[in-house]
């Protein structure tokens, strides 16, 4: 029992979780967002504006990449040797990994484009490809890789125990090198979950990378325009809105009693959730692109709309990790330095909090939305982009009404 | 036993060191007073009764807990870092200000139990 959290704590650590945000909040989030979609189906542009990866402005960046990876190898070698070596109280590695690591890379990403591609440490090895990567491969892995992550965060029994994060780690380092070892470089791209998660939010940030690896300062949009549809996109985007959801219905209280007093017990009552969480998102998805294709008269829709959920995603990331990267943020500097200091616990009030994530929700749902609707009026028909675009805003206001109720009640 | 008790629940804050951040314990019955938020909970064949829920506080309002457990466990409030030893069958009150907003768990180290949360605004 060293190291570990117990009980069905949030996040795979931390000792608080959010209050729920005042009804207030909540109303004025969800009549803001239901006001943009409409206005956007009436007043938005009727021809795409959005030139994707031709777009932007060259910057000559030449980023350190090599020392920047051999120093992430460094701060690798560092928190493994905490998790086997660490003391058993105040042990910062789980912090360091479930806060500084994974809820870092989304700010990180969203200033500084794909910041795992340029730290990633598995780079540091010979890009000699013995085989081409079988491009219907495309985003499954990383969507394996990020599902299994979010278990081990939300449903795991001891998500902070060195124990799990050592087996995760392993199995996570034995599948990038096997997979870099036999396609190169290619099969980080899409096989790595944090480096297929870091390039998809960094794909929102001003600083972008092109596919030909150009830094460029762009329009986010046009960022968002560049992800290119393939196989596993849509599961992978799935698995980041369905755990986040889940995330945020996990602890409410008619949930943390059905896990612990259920016949299933707690670790596969969780695991339940999560899959029906993420299928739930999924099938509404599949659901509302389907009717999109019928009244657009178009096929094949569902891979190039969900480079429009990534903002709907980031969103919700934002709105359950905001707490935590402040304050368990905190925690994390503290203890790997050894810092004689204690927590500001109180350093971000209830109020702010609840803005921060009214905020990220709404503004995550309006850029779904404009991204939607210029990828709507270039696919679609003019006569039928209007309409087409309805089952879209109405996946939309679902996601993001239900991310609002997942702030209001649980 | 304590001590390992205290690292079976790892990385935690160390609100429990600082001033102004003290806690009683009795283990005998608690004297009612007016204005705390509070909460009796009973632990039994590994059941919590009543079922986990809410425990509303205001900011700086006094918070009672008062569990009795069928096995020896220990009770713990996250955050806070409130602590205490549950001996079999024997009510336990734990005593303190609530000072810091948010939501805690109040849950059991051996039986793994979310006695309830501990909702502070």
């Amino acid at each position: 029992m060293t190291g570990s959290l117990d009980g069905v704590l949030a996040h795979g650590i931390g000792t608080r979780s959010d209050l729920p945000i005042p009804a207030f909040y909540a109303y004025a989030g969800a009549f803001a967002a239901l006001v943009v979609s409409f206005l956007a189906l009436g007043l938005l542009w009727a021809d795409s504006r959005f030139s994707g990866d031709r777009a932007g402005r060259v910057v000559a960046l030449r980023l350190p990449a090599r020392p920047a990876r051999v120093l992430t190898l460094l701060a690798v070698v560092y928190t493994a040797g905490l998790l086997l070596f660490g003391p058993d109280t105040d042990n910062p590695a789980p912090y360091l990994v479930y806060v500084l690591f994974w809820v870092g890379l989304v700010p990180a990403s969203l200033l500084f484009g794909p910041v795992w591609r340029t730290l990633n440490p598995f780079r540091l090895l010979p890009d000699r490809p013995r085989r081409a990567l079988p491009s219907r491969l495309g985003y499954w892995p990383a969507g394996a890789g990020l599902l299994a992550f979010t278990w081990m965060e939300l449903v795991a029994p001891e998500p902070a125990a060195p124990l799990t994060l050592l087996i995760f780690f392993i199995l996570y380092a034995a599948t990038q090198l096997t997979g870099t070892l036999v396609y190169g470089h290619a099969w980080l791209e899409r096989g790595d979950p944090f480096e297929a998660y870091s390039t998809l939010i960094g794909h929102l940030s001003p600083l972008g990378r092109r596919a030909d690896g150009r830094r460029v300062l762009r329009n986010p949009f046009d960022g968002l325009d560049a992800i290119a549809p393939a196989p596993g996109l849509v599961a992978t985007v799935c698995v980041l809105l369905g755990s986040t959801g889940y995330d945020g219905f996990s602890t409410a209280p008619a949930w943390v009693d059905a896990l612990q007093s259920g016949p299933l017990g707690r670790t596969g009552l969780g695991t339940l959730g999560l899959l029906a969480a993420i299928a739930g998102v999924a099938a509404l998805y599949a659901a509302c692109l389907g009717v999109a294709g019928l009244i657009g008269g178009a096929r094949g829709l569902a891979p190039r709309f969900a480079h429009s959920l990534i903002p709907i995603a980031i969103g919700y990331l934002i709105a359950h990790y905001f707490s935590l990267l402040v304050i368990e943020g905190q925690r994390a500097v503290i203890l790997t330095l050894g810092l004689d200091a204690e927590v500001a616990q109180d350093v971000v009030g209830p109020g702010t909090i609840a803005t921060v994530q009214v905020l990220a929700i709404v503004a995550g749902h309006v850029a779904g939305v404009v991204a939607a609707h210029d990828r709507s009026v270039r696919l679609l028909p003019p006569a039928r982009a209007v309409a087409g675009q309805i089952p879209l805003f109405v996946l939309m206001v679902c996601y993001t009404l239900g991310g609002l109720t997942l702030l209001f009640a649980a | 036993m304590a001590a390992l008790l205290v690292a079976g629940c790892g990385p935690m804050s160390r609100t429990h060191r600082d001033p102004g951040n003290s806690h009683e314990v009795v283990t005998s019955a608690p004297a009612p007073a007016p204005g705390e938020a509070h909460a009796e909970i009973r632990v039994q064949g590994g059941r919590v009764s009543p079922p986990s829920g809410w425990l509303e506080a205001r900011r700086g309002q006094p918070v009672r807990i008062t569990v009795t457990s069928d096995v020896a466990d220990e009770l713990h409030v996250h955050g806070y870092d409130v602590e205490a030893e549950l001996p079999p069958g024997v009510p336990v009150t734990v005593r303190f200000p609530a000072e810091l907003t948010g939501v805690f768990e109040v849950e059991t180290h051996e039986s793994k139990l979310v006695l309830t949360q501990l909702a502070v605004r």
